[in-house]
Parts: structure tokens; C-alpha cells; sequence
């Protein structure tokens, strides 16, 4: 691999996976929020 | 209180409004921040920056190995002042452990493109995808230390337990990785490799390349700050969900005394 | 009952049990014994093993650590006599320190039928300084590598999904104890041209490691084990 196609890993694998674990926890948050009453969400 | 049955598929319960997740309007403002920060990083650090004079188009990967190495230590810090904060009885919350879990996963994550950047970038600049001095090789062990962490929480037991289990090997992990550090740093010592001098991530930098370090971190601690408010949430939320399963099955095995 | 009294009481219990059963005899150390022969077969070079003969001692060490501290703790979970012993109020320390002992004793037979193989297979040499060197370098060493294993064994103990955590908790921790307890063993036996004084600083390090995680492990096994 060429000096391209690394910088590209790096770059794909550091934002990539950022991307995919926010979209994660987004959808769990969604996912659970929907079960449970607002009383145990502290935040709302 | 009405009792409410807590399963995926159904009715959603009484006491739910319409409140879509684990957001609020500060994490909101913070996402965007967090997005910003990240497209302008891809902008700076691939296309306007410039090359280094020495290392040339390389240098770009330290835009992304810097950011993810120090949230990946933050991580870890902060999974301990959890940890602490949790065994210590007058400070002890399950919000602590939460908060340690959650910055754990992210912090093994990062870590883990850490490695690889970090290793990229010596493949290009030193020839080598591997050095075996101390401060890469205590990286690879912080690595595989918080995958056992989680894999500690991931046992089973309640609550109070995963927190104290988790809780108890996160300190011993303090311990452990000064040691380790230490002794690869002892070790290597003796083998004094004319090739592993002048190995090193110091470079000297102009303004535009600093920029685009500090961007980076700024923008990856900016992640981790979102990331870990919305994952304790999320466990805040699952630990609930446990509890009322478990409240429920109670209730249901009174009323079959009755 | 105080924890030195606590302690003996858990460590001499632990040993009679071994001594009846003899399980680390008959399988652990001959489990031992063939690592050091499958060392050879796969480096397959005189030279090579001789000048690698320390390290082979103590992973061979480290890998039977694993199925001691899994035995140690079988004996408890059966019957749930760790449990007993929890409710019953005997100190965590307690049985912390006195099943490290224990395990301890187990591992130094251990490590004294290696270095003794590593003479007899490898063709390593022994002169007095080294001895001195040796015996001194298995204290700490073999200290720490029992107390960390009791501290995460104790961790990783009874249910089921948690014996196959072992591994992964305990190898990184004991690192420390490999690097520093090969290069005293290797000025012990003067291998690679190294020569006895080198050893010495080594030596600290086990001294240090083992006395960390005496104290860490004599204050977080009572939270660990913590039902």
C-alpha cells in the first residue's frame, strides 16, 4: 500500500467507526427510550 | 402506579411521552460542534494543511493518531476516577459505574485505531509497522487490559457487582500499566538499537500542521464528551429496564401466592 | 482470628488438600514438563534453546500458573466453600494472603523442576553467584505471579463464561513479572553472556510488583469476591 492508501486507513477507520458507534448509541437510545416511563430518564 | 408490561414488541407503556432518546438540547448543540469539528479536520488535515518537509504526506495520519491517543488515555482516567468514585461509599452512584463503562468502550475503540494509525504511520515513516519500545508497547497492553475490563462487566450479576467487579480490576489497572510501561522501558534499555533512536512521533511542526493537531483533539475530545453523555444514558436506561423486569417478575410471583 | 492467623489456617488447608489430592503433582508439573518439551521441538536448535532457556522457564511458569489458579479455586467453588467461608465473617484478607501462600509453595516446586529441566534439556550451566541470583529472583517473582493469580482467579472463579476471562485478565498483568524474572534468569545462568550482576536491578522490579499487588490484592479481594 502506498502513502495514500494508508493516510485513507487511518482517516476511514478513525471516522468511520466514530460515525458507526454515534448512529449505535443513538439508535439504542431510541430503541430503549421508547420502553421506558420518563421518570427514569434523568435527563429529560 | 399502573403496572406496565416492559416488552419490545407492544403497547408502548403509560408514563412514556414522546420523548425520541438520550437527547437533550446541550448534546444537540454538542453533536453539531462535534460534526464541524470533524469535517473541518477532514478539509485540514487531507487537503489544505501542507506535507512536511521530512516525513512528507505521512504527517496527515499524526493529525488522526494524536486525537485518538490522548481521548484514549482521557478514557481511561476517567474510567478510573469513576471506578474510584463508585468504591468509595460516600460518593458511591451507579452513575459512576455507568460513566466508567461507557468511556471504556470508546476509550478501547480509540485505542484500537490508536494502534493502527500509529502503526501506518511508523510503516511509512521508520519502515516498520512494529517498535517494541515502551511507550507503544504499554499502548498495545492498555488495549487488551480495558478489553478484559469489559469483558468483566460484561459477566453477569447484578448491578452493584458489575460496578464493584469493574470497579476493582479499572484501579488494579492503574497498577498494572505504570509496571508494565516500566519494565518494557528497563528492558528495552539494554538493547541499545541504533535503530530504534531517533524512532519518535516529536516532530517539529509550522502553524498550519500545529492547527491541525490541536483540531483533532479538540474534535475527538468533543466526540468522547457526546458519546459518553449519551451512553450512560442508554445504560442508565437498560439497568432500568432490569430492574422493573425484575420488580415485574416479583409482583407477578406474589400475586400467584394470592 | 486475626489475618496472619487467618491466613496460615486458609494457606495450610489449601496445602493439605493438594497433599491428599495431589492434583498439581500428578498433572501440573508432567503438564509442565512436556511444554518444555514441545519448546524444543519448535525451536528446533540447541543454540536457540540455550540462549532462550530463561524465557522458556518462565512461560512454562506462567502457563502452569493458569491451570494452578484454576485448580485453587475449583477446590473452593465446590460445595461453595468460598462462600461459606464469606458468610462466616473469615477475613477476605485473610484468605487472600493464605491462599497466595499456598499457591506460592505449588509454583516455587514448580519453577525449581523447570530450572532443573532447562539444565538437564537445554544444557544451561548453574555456577554458585547464579544460584544465589536464582534463588533470590524466585521469591519475588513467584510472590507476584501468586498473588495476582489468586486476586484475578478469585475474580474469575465459579460461574460458568468466567474460567475462559482468566487468560486475558491475568497474561497482561504478569508481563512485569516475564520481562523481569527472564532477565535475572538469564544472568543467573549466564546465558547470552550476561553476567550475574545484571540481575540485581531486575530483581527490584519482582520486589516491587510483588509488593504492589500483595497490598492491592489484600484490599480489593474482600470487594471481589463480594456477593
Amino acid at each position: 500500500m502506498d502513502d495514500l492508501g494508508f493516510i485513507l486507513l487511518s482517516y476511514v477507520a478513525a471516522l468511520g467507526s466514530t460515525a458507526a458507534l454515534a448512529w449505535w448509541v443513538v439508535r439504542r437510545g431510541r430503541a430503549l427510550a421508547r420502553q421506558v416511563p420518563d421518570e427514569d430518564k434523568s435527563w429529560t | 402506579m399502573a403496572i406496565t408490561h416492559t416488552q419490545t414488541t407492544g403497547p408502548t407503556p403509560t408514563g412514556v411521552t414522546a420523548r425520541p432518546g438520550t437527547g437533550t438540547t446541550a448534546t444537540r448543540w454538542l453533536g453539531i460542534a462535534t460534526i464541524v469539528l470533524f469535517a473541518l479536520l477532514l478539509l485540514l488535515g487531507l487537503v489544505t494543511s501542507p506535507a512536511d518537509v521530512v516525513q512528507g504526506e505521512s504527517v496527515r495520519i499524526l493529525y488522526i493518531h494524536v486525537g485518538t491517543v490522548w481521548v484514549a488515555y482521557l478514557a481511561f482516567i476517567v474510567t478510573a476516577v469513576s471506578s474510584a468514585a463508585y468504591l468509595w461509599k460516600r460518593t458511591r452512584s451507579l452513575t459512576w459505574d455507568r460513566v466508567a463503562g461507557a468511556s471504556a468502550e470508546i476509550g478501547v475503540l480509540y485505542m484500537g485505531v490508536t494502534l493502527l494509525s500509529g502503526s501506518l504511520w511508523g510503516r511509512l515513516s521508520w519502515g516498520t509497522f512494529w517498535v517494541w519500545d515502551a511507550r507503544v508497547t504499554t499502548t498495545a497492553f492498555m488495549f487488551i487490559t480495558y478489553i478484559g475490563y469489559l469483558a468483566v462487566r460484561g459477566l453477569g450479576g447484578s448491578h452493584d457487582q458489575r460496578a464493584r467487579r469493574s470497579g476493582v480490576v479499572a484501579l488494579l489497572a492503574v497498577v498494572e500499566i505504570p509496571l508494565v510501561h516500566f519494565s518494557v522501558k528497563m528492558w528495552r534499555s539494554v538493547h541499545q538499537d541504533a535503530s530504534v533512536a531517533g524512532r519518535t512521533t516529536d516532530v517539529t511542526l509550522d502553524g498550519q500542521m500545529l492547527f491541525a493537531l490541536l483540531l483533532g483533539t479538540v474534535a475527538f475530545t468533543a466526540m468522547y464528551v457526546w458519546y459518553v453523555l449519551h451512553r450512560q444514558r442508554v445504560l442508565a436506561m437498560e439497568d432500568a429496564i432490569d430492574d422493573r423486569g425484575l420488580d415485574q417478575a416479583l409482583l407477578e410471583r406474589r400475586n400467584e401466592a394470592i | 482470628m486475626n489475618v496472619a492467623r487467618t491466613a496460615l489456617l486458609i494457606a495450610t488447608k489449601d496445602l493439605r488438600v493438594e497433599l491428599r489430592s495431589r492434583v498439581v503433582v500428578n498433572q501440573v508439573l508432567p503438564f509442565a514438563a512436556l511444554v518444555m518439551v514441545l519448546f524444543a521441538f519448535a525451536l528446533d536448535s540447541d543454540s536457540a534453546l540455550t540462549r532462550t532457556a530463561p524465557g522458556l522457564i518462565w512461560l512454562g511458569t506462567i502457563f502452569s500458573l493458569l491451570i494452578v489458579v484454576q485448580r485453587s479455586f475449583a477446590v473452593e467453588t465446590a460445595d461453595g466453600a468460598l462462600d461459606a467461608l464469606r458468610v462466616a465473617g473469615v477475613d477476605p484478607a485473610g484468605i487472600f494472603i493464605g491462599k497466595s501462600l499456598a499457591l506460592a509453595l505449588q509454583l516455587l516446586v514448580l519453577e525449581l523442576l523447570l530450572v532443573l529441566l532447562s539444565i538437564v534439556l537445554y544444557a544451561t550451566t548453574l555456577d554458585f553467584a547464579g544460584a544465589v541470583l536464582l534463588v533470590t529472583t524466585l521469591v519475588p517473582a513467584t510472590l507476584g505471579l501468586a498473588f495476582v493469580g489468586t486476586l484475578y482467579g478469585g475474580l474469575a472463579a465459579g460461574a460458568k463464561g468466567r474460567e475462559t476471562l482468566l487468560p486475558l485478565l491475568l497474561f497482561p498483568v504478569v508481563a512485569p513479572v516475564l520481562i523481569g524474572a527472564t532477565r535475572a534468569t538469564e544472568a543467573a545462568l549466564g546465558v547470552s553472556g550476561a553476567a550475574t550482576g545484571e540481575g540485581w536491578p531486575w530483581v527490584g522490579l519482582l520486589v516491587i510488583f510483588a509488593a504492589l499487588f500483595g497490598v492491592g490484592g489484600t484490599l480489593a479481594f474482600g470487594p471481589l469476591i463480594e456477593e
